[in-house]
């Protein structure tokens, strides 16, 4: 049976003074697919390590199922042992000294598992791993992915609780990058177990995670389903980081020509001098100058991301935008761009409005 | 790293006259060196009166001879046999023992926190630093109050306690490079504290250990000063203790004593021989960080 995990205003602070995580809430479910999204130094390994142990909170607490393994303010602490989660860290650590084998039996060793008992799980969890012809080599001698399976296999021989991931895919190639997001995925849904995976990359997050939860500095900007963070997202840093290409967005007085062109009704932006808008290049087209749109511009640059084109196009007063090219122009030709979305935050960063046309 | 170290060698050495000068230099040096290892060899494998008329050097008449090296062995007044053996019995616990300590006091600094850390290791580096000639009288006394004058163990002890600071600050150094991850994944896999070290950092640190052990036991080996002070008993002296009995009473036997000193010699060499792999690379990864 999966168990869930609460994580309850915790907060840490390294010595002197690094603030690395604050007031971090957050009720993950049994057999969840977690994600933790954020860019480098945002905490998210130190949230990681305080699930498992590794690193104790300055304040709050962390229950897996029922029972609390920390909790700050009633002085609870279980040591990493007792926990029965599994983890797989950045760089995998693996022990050197031993053979594959020997790795993934390691933790049952330290339970006094029988040897044949042993055998036959480290062999079940190896052959779902697809590792089986691995075992007897030692880390030096395998690749990158092999590496991590070994890891990964390490982490689930003792049937844990929670799994936890710290950037599993950023060691691996580009290439097979995307055949082990899909493999951690679908391994994950096969044995339900609740999962928490770590990364920088919206790509990895955006490919396995069942929820998402954004960090920045140490603090949740939005916890959400995928389709949510992209299409509501909380604020303009999640605007900013999630979608790719990345998304226009300028800050720009409320009586812009911009912001006059694009209808944004009076009640939103009453009370503010200044106005964060954010356009998806895919939620805009640049079409022929005849047709119908919000504004006109000049083509200052086509770029091709697989099959789709961009343009980047020049709408005045400093003012360019990437959207969709869907017409036949080039390099200088005028065209008209029609947006569908647009999203309108208020200087200080939160989503005041998303307007559809 | 090691591919860095490479890459700078040619700028080290650079041009053919600075590659001429090094060698010159480097070749003088050893041979200053090897000399007089020679000499001692070669007396001991010719008899006597060879050496005292031609010279040890001298290529002609050579007669070699074990006859040297076995009236060593078997001396009936002071058994050199009976020296190695005893230096084997004191120079073995006094290699393990500190290096068991050590590895356990230097795991404790490497990766715990305790209140006065620091200063106790401030302390350790200053008993590093303690002359024996210091000590040596406390130490007499307190063995002889012990009631352990003229033991193995209480040589054994001094020598023990004598290696465990510096044991501790090299192996503190060595255990500190070790990457951390590894520790935490075991704590994770659920391990113990004690179980980390026994079954993660000590294999890790295996060549820094055989490094620490190959120097203690030759340090002990070598030893003069403790043995001479603290053993008086003929049957239980150690190697380096019955060398000058070699030298005989009225004449010097230098045939015998270079025997005895080649004998000697052997023990650490042998050692040295044995774990000379790990032995370098137990400094390599000390000398390092990364
Ligand atoms: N042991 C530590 N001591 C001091 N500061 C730390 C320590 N670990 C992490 N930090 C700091 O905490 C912040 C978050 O780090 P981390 O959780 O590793 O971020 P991420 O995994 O998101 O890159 C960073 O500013 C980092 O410098
Ligand atoms: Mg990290």
């Amino acid at each position: 049976m999966a168990k869930g995990v609460r994580i309850a205003g915790v907060w840490k602070v390294f010595p002197p003074n690094v603030v690395a995580l604050k007031d971090i809430s957050v009720e993950i479910r049994p057999g969840e697919f977690f994600v933790i999204l954020g860019p480098s130094g945002s905490g998210k390994t130190t949230l990681l390590r305080i699930i498992a142990g590794l690193e104790i909170p300055t304040r709050g607490s962390v229950a897996i199922g029922d029972r609390e393994v920390v909790n700050v303010e009633k002085g609870v602490f279980v040591e990493p042992r007792d926990r029965n989660v599994g983890m797989v860290f950045q760089n995998w650590a693996l022990y050197p000294h031993m053979t594959a084998y020997d790795n993934i039996a390691f933790p049952l060793r330290l339970k006094r598992m029988p040897e044949e008992e042993i055998k036959k799980r480290v062999t079940e969890v190896a052959e779902a791993l697809g590792i089986a012809e691995l075992l007897d080599r030692k880390p030096g001698h395998m690749s990158g992915g092999q590496q991590q399976r070994v890891a990964v296999a390490r982490a689930l021989v003792k049937q844990p609780d929670v799994l936890l991931l710290d950037e599993p895919f950023s060691n691996l190639d580009a290439r097979i990058r995307v055949t082990a997001r899909e493999f951690v995925k679908e391994l994950q849904k096969k044995l339900g177990i609740t999962t928490i995976l770590v990364t920088h990359d919206q790509a990895d997050a955006f490919a396995v995670g069942d929820r998402i939860m954004v960090l920045r500095r140490g603090e949740t900007q939005q916890i959400g389903v995928p389709e949510e963070l992209y299409s509501s997202p909380a604020n303009v840093f999640i605007a900013n980081f999630i979608g790719d290409p990345p998304t226009n967005i300028y800050k720009l007085p409320t009586s812009h020509r911009l912001v006059k062109s694009l209808g944004i009704p009076q009640g939103v932006e009453e009370g503010y001098g200044e106005l964060y808008i954010g356009i998806r290049p895919d939620e805009a087209a640049a079409l022929k100058p005849g047709d119908e749109g919000h504004l006109e511009g000049r083509v200052v640059l086509v770029e091709y991301v697989g099959s789709r084109r961009y343009a980047k196009v020049d709408v005045g007063d400093g003012v360019s935008l990437k959207v969709l090219l869907e017409c036949d122009a080039n390099t200088g030709d005028p065209v008209r761009v029609r947006v569908q979305k647009v999203h309108v935050f208020a200087p200080s960063g939160e989503r005041l409005a998303t307007l559809t046309y | 790293m090691r591919r860095a170290l490479r890459s700078g060698r040619p700028g080290l050495i650079g041009s053919p006259f600075k590659i001429l000068v090094l060698n010159v230099v480097a070749w003088a040096v050893g041979v200053l060196w090897i000399t007089p290892f020679i000499g001692i060899f070669m007396t001991s494998i010719r008899p006597f009166r060879e050496v005292v008329l031609h010279g040890w050097w001298s290529p002609v008449p050579f007669t070699p001879t074990l006859k040297n090296y076995v009236d060593a062995l078997f001396n009936p007044m002071f058994s050199l046999s009976r020296g190695i053996i005893n230096s084997f019995i004191i120079a073995v616990p006094s290699t393990l023992i500190p290096v068991g300590i050590a590895a356990l006091t230097a795991y404790g600094f490497a990766r715990f926190s305790l209140p006065v850390k620091r200063y106790l290791f401030v302390t350790i580096l200053f008993l590093m630093a303690v002359p024996q000639q210091m000590m040596i009288i406390p130490i007499f006394f307190l063995l002889k109050d012990l009631h352990l004058l003229n033991t193995y163990l209480g040589l054994i002890l001094v020598h023990s306690s004598w290696g465990i600071p510096w044991i501790t600050f090299f192996l503190k150094n060595y255990f500190s490079l070790l990457p951390v991850e590894l520790e935490e994944a075991a704590r994770v896999d659920g391990a113990t504290d004690f179980q980390v070290f026994r079954k993660v950092v000590l294999p890790l640190a295996l060549p820094g250990l055989i490094s620490a052990s190959v120097l203690q036991f030759a340090w002990v080996w070598n030893d003069f000063f403790f043995a001479l002070m603290l053993i008086f008993d003929p049957d239980k002296m150690v190697v380096t203790q019955m060398l000058p009995r070699l030298k005989g009473q009225y004449q010097v036997d230098w045939g015998l004593l270079s025997s005895g000193s080649v004998i000697a010699m052997l023990a650490p060499l042998l050692i040295y021989a044995l774990f000379n792999r790990y032995y370098m690379r137990g400094f390599r990864g000390w000398a390092m960080k990364g």
